[in-house]
């Protein structure tokens, strides 16, 4: 099993460094993007933001179901992933967020220096990783590790039920410039072939990116559990 | 505990539960006295501030429902704290089951917050001089608001009696959570305090929001039902 790991997790790094490298090629033959008005190379920003946001919201869902599964089984190991999990999910919140900041910094508000205008996906972004923050807030105020494993799985799952609200309210109330809302063009229907070339790659290497975070994590966590009852025993 | 409650009488556990804290609470009226003294400050806090000036019904209405969600939060944090310091949540779980405890308590927040946010809304309107066009609509919504933020609450403040320093952790787990709900009730509010021209127009404009509060109300408390025994049994 560890030698899969490590197959897996060399692969993982050498295809990440060949999306990044596709990324940045200016000027060959191949992976050149179109020129659109207003978007020019900030259309690159596509292989970094939307992968970003796919291995958030797996990871997500990863979280969700670990905190059922550590409540149907009361088994410390679920609480791990499911944190661990929660974990990787803010910090890939985090940077879609900033990418997406940087995006519309320099597209749909060009010129008018603002960063944040309550753009829906923005919104819905910022309210996931403060729930997220509420969720570590919670771990931190309690020390039976049962006790934490049992309460923040319930507070997970409470918080994982009202987010498809904000899926629907949000957008209802505020105006969206993000492909795909409010009948702007979709991502099928803009993307260039082309840049289908990269983008698809970047999918699988973020989410493949994610997984390695996660399960080094995770074991790392398990590691140290483990050593902690090698020493209670003593 | 993963057996389902299904006992026919849990109507009358959670009205005895409910009849115990009205009765402690009828005998020293500690949070109802506290919460009016608590909104009356607020509401003069938020009036001195803005001082003698005309606001819109958007910002009037988001102010109404920032001192409820604020009196909310500090109202009903004590909900199941006061059975961990008087020590009688051992007595509560022996004799009654979580479903009728979690009903219970769930009346009386709901009760309270009601009592607490009629003093306030009345107050706020004279003071600021507010014309309520739409009173079914506004009455309406201040219930199913109230609704959405118990349901919301009940469940949260099982979860912080559980934890080691409980008190202020309430709105960091509650405030992100309620933003689906906060955001309808600041719309339908907004409608019912601007003049309208029809009546029907005004109250189909509402109706989306209505909704989303009234499903929130509902997926929360099944949701907590579901997820309250985890919490509840120790």
């Amino acid at each position: 099993m560890p030698r899969y790991y490590k197959l897996i997790r060399i692969t993982i790094i050498i295809w990440m460094t060949l999306v990044l490298i596709g990324a940045f090629s200016f000027g060959g033959f191949l992976l050149n993007i179109p020129n659109v008005a207003m978007l020019e190379h900030t259309a690159r920003n596509l292989y970094f933001h939307v992968p970003m946001w796919f291995t958030m919201m797996a990871l997500t869902a990863l979280s969700a179901m670990h905190a059922l599964q550590c409540l149907r089984t009361k088994n410390i190991v679920h609480d791990i992933r499911s944190s661990t999990a929660a974990q990787v999910a803010i910090l890939f919140g985090l940077l879609g967020l900033a990418t997406g900041s940087m995006w519309a910094r320099f597209t749909w508000y060009e010129g008018t220096n603002i960063w944040w205008n309550f753009d829906p996906k923005q919104s819905m972004a910022a309210i996931q990783v403060l729930i997220y923050g509420a969720y570590f807030a919670l771990r931190g105020a309690i020390d039976d590790p049962q006790k934490r494993a049992r309460i923040s799985a319930v507070y997970n799952l409470f918080a994982f039920v009202t987010v498809p609200f904000l899926l629907y309210v949000l957008p209802r109330q505020l105006e969206s410039l993000h492909p795909g809302a409010d009948g702007n063009p979709a991502f099928s229907d803009i993307t260039d072939p082309m840049m289908r070339l990269v983008f698809y790659p970047a999918v699988v290497g973020f989410i493949g990116l994610g997984w390695i975070l996660y399960t080094q994590r995770v074991r790392l966590s398990r590691a140290l559990l483990k050593i902690q009852t090698i020493n209670q025993q003593r | 505990m993963n057996a389902p409650n299904q006992s026919p009488n849990w109507i009358f556990g959670a009205a005895a539960v409910f009849w115990k804290d009205f009765r402690l609470e009828f005998r020293n009226k500690s949070v109802l006295g506290t919460l009016i003294i608590f909104v009356l400050s607020t509401l003069f806090i938020v009036l001195f501030a803005i001082g003698r000036r005309d606001l819109s019904p958007e910002i009037e209405a988001g102010l109404l429902w920032i001192i409820v969600l604020f009196t909310a939060a500090l109202g009903l944090g004590r909900t199941f704290l006061s059975e961990q310091e008087r020590s009688t949540g051992m007595f509560l779980r022996l004799h009654t089951q979580g479903i009728m405890v979690y009903f219970g308590k769930l009346l009386f927040s709901f009760l309270t917050i009601l009592c607490a946010n009629s003093i306030s809304v009345i107050v706020y309107l004279i003071l600021l001089s507010i014309e309520v066009s739409l009173t079914g609509l506004f009455v309406l919504t201040m219930i199913l608001g109230t609704l959405g933020l118990a349901g919301a609450t009940t469940l949260l403040a099982a979860i912080i009696s559980q934890t080691a320093r409980g008190g202020p952790l309430l709105p960091v787990l509650l405030f992100p959570l309620l933003i689906p709900l906060l955001l309808s009730a600041v719309e339908v509010t907004q409608i019912s305090i601007t003049v309208q021209p029809s009546v029907e127009r005004a109250w189909s404009a509402a109706t989306g929001s209505l909704i989303t509060m009234g499903s929130f109300s509902g997926v929360v408390i099944a949701a907590s039902v579901l997820l309250f025994d985890y919490v509840w049994e120790e």
